[in-house]
């Protein structure tokens, strides 16, 4: 026996010493575990539901702590005021930043679900396996590229010495300098979400019948017809889900305002993140923080009713 | 025209517009390996000799070295405990006559509706009345809950997947239920796994605004390090930090491609 084969045969015997001693300390255990029992299926979540309890209990605390009194030396006194809400009411600025996080979300969800559909189109149905890889390329790069590495590439691309203005003094146009601009901030977030916006809505494309546009161009349909009638309605799962990814993750996003807004721009996110670490204000981040999880639910939550979970529902059908 | 038609078949005006997406979307990273490439101090267009002395002084650069250790020790933390969680939630909701499922399932997906910026903040707290900052395990803890739904979306795919009359072949045949489950249940179950696995590793490696609320110095992870220095000048030596990104990314394109296949996480 080679020494190879030899190892092959003590870790095959030890695998099996291990499943015997499982088997046995199953049987010995005092638990049910017999395919039936339900119990067993409650026991199976509870590591699951364990770790987000973090933060349903964070959000608790969330809403503890906005009630409580924001003390200079101590960061929070324990002492029960709606000060933090009647600051939230009168602080002007607190407006502007979530007026802004709004609009610019709206903004970007909308071209993002533009420029996903053609694409998410293209992933499903384009029959060249070489054109089909590049797209998933494309689309799995940036997905698996942070954040952070994405906003650096856009400054070196919009930079004062960047490739555009490199591109604009080749063509002998005038320079132009975008970063601190609200176009730096949309292209880069407009960027960022895309991908997540596509990976929404192929599952719905791909499960369209392609006989039905068949159908549509037999009838006499031109592409767009067919675009329009066909496809669009029976990708509207798809296109809620990705609004709903797209709009949720934007107006939560810290970096991208952060680094290319140059500090003027600043999002809810950039708001909290300030109020924690530049004033150490946790009661009022508190606030902020409650209210951004109230809007961002409220938005869902309408698109659910209205349009239904789409392709977010988690599809665990029953056994 | 007549090239569009032959590379873009039905679709000629729709594969041009998808073709100017494509550049939009790989643009960023393809010019961060660009610049990362160049040997002048600063970065400039178009770009000066190719040299990769950036890279070699990355190297001399505690800087990001601790920051790029953490970073893997974290992502691996959060692999390593989010594939049996993933796994047992997956089976327990799929299998098992569970009451309030559809409430189950909501709450699991609490980690998406929480902004990350709001988890960051709860976590600063609990993990701050609990001693926990500073320890980097938290840290893999924290970037674990955020992202737990998409290893149990990962596997709940598979597990539907899967056709459980072969638990009941392989019972028949005299298999004992933990046999059952590590011979036939589990190597069903391994795409979702793996993908799952990869997707958190990633996610992991790259996350960025909890790791920057709840790490310290000592627990820095390398997104954190890398956003530091961007604020400070924006030197190629960044770039090339953030190439390594950029290439670690395409190596898990390709490995998952091989091993599952790109098209599986178009469904997940």
């Amino acid at each position: 026996m080679s020494i190879r084969e030899g190892l092959r045969y003590g870790s095959l015997r030890a695998k099996w010493r291990i499943v015997d001693a499982l088997i046995a300390a199953k049987q010995r255990a005092p638990v049910d575990f017999d395919g039936g029992s339900d119990r067993f299926g409650y026991a199976l979540l509870i590591p699951g539901v364990l770790l987000v309890s973090f933060l349903a209990v964070g959000m608790v605390f969330l809403a503890w702590y906005s009630v409580l009194t924001y003390d200079t030396v101590e960061i929070i006194a324990y002492e029960y005021t709606l000060a933090n809400w009647r600051d939230l009411i009168d602080t002007g600025t607190f407006y502007t930043v979530f007026v802004r996080t709004i609009m610019y979300s709206a903004a970007v969800t909308a071209g993002c679900v533009a420029l996903a559909i053609p694409y998410a189109y293209l992933v499903v149905r384009t029959d060249r396996t070489l054109f089909r890889y590049l797209l998933l390329f494309g689309l799995f790069v940036p997905f698996f590229t942070g954040v952070i590495i994405r906003a650096y590439g856009w400054l070196i691309i919009l930079g004062e010495n960047g490739l555009l203005n490199w591109v604009l003094g080749t063509l002998s146009l005038p320079t132009v300098s975008f970063l601190g601009t609200p176009v730096a901030v949309l292209l880069g977030l407009l960027q960022y979400l895309l991908p997540f916006a596509v990976l929404m809505l192929t599952p719905a494309i791909a499960s369209i019948d392609p006989d039905l546009e068949r159908a549509a161009k037999n009838c006499g349909a031109n592409q767009w017809q067919t675009f329009r009638h066909v496809v669009l309605p029976l990708a509207r799962p798809g296109i809620t889900a990705a609004t709903i990814v797209s709009f949720t993750i934007c107006m939560a996003n810290y970096s991208i305002p952060d680094l290319l807004g140059g500090g003027t721009l600043s999002f809810v996110a950039n708001f909290i993140y300030n109020q924690v670490f530049g004033t150490l204000n946790y009661p009022f981040a508190a606030v902020l923080s409650v209210v951004l999880v109230a809007v961002a639910s409220s938005f869902v939550l309408v698109v659910f009713k209205m349009y239904g979970t789409g392709t977010l529902g988690v599809e665990v059908d029953e056994a | 025209m007549s090239l569009l038609r032959r590379f873009g078949g039905d679709h000629p005006y729709l594969t041009a517009f998808t073709i100017f997406e494509l550049a939009f979307l790989i643009l960023p990273s393809v010019i961060i390996l660009v610049v990362s490439l160049g040997s002048g101090e600063i970065i400039s267009f178009p770009p000066t000799a190719l040299s990769l002395k950036w890279y070699a002084s990355l190297l001399a650069q505690p800087q990001y070295v601790q920051p790029f250790l953490n970073s893997v020790i974290v992502a691996t933390f959060c692999t390593a405990i989010s594939i049996p969680i993933g796994i047992v939630t997956a089976l327990g909701l799929n299998r098992y006559d569970i009451r309030f499922e559809d409430g189950i399932q909501i709450y699991l997906l609490l980690p998406f509706t929480v902004p990350l910026v709001v988890s960051g903040f709860i976590f600063l707290i609990i993990f701050g009345r609990l001693g926990w900052i500073g320890h980097l395990w938290a840290v893999g803890l924290g970037l674990t809950i955020i992202n737990i739904p998409f290893m149990i979306w990962s596997v709940a795919s598979s597990v539907n997947a899967f056709d459980p009359t072969l638990e009941d072949a392989a019972r028949s045949l005299g298999a004992e239920e933990i046999q059952t489950f590590l011979k036939v249940t589990l190597p069903s179950l391994m795409p979702g796994v793996i993908s799952g696995a990869l997707l958190m590793f990633m996610l992991a490696l790259n996350e960025f605004i909890v790791s920057l609320i709840i790490t310290v110095t000592d627990t820095e992870t390398l997104p954190v390090a890398i956003y530091g220095a961007i604020r400070g000048n924006i030197s190629p030596q960044i770039a090339a930090v953030s190439s390594v990104y950029v290439l670690v990314a395409i190596v898990a394109i390709v490995v998952a491609d091989r091993l599952v296949g790109l098209e599986r996480f178009l469904h997940t």
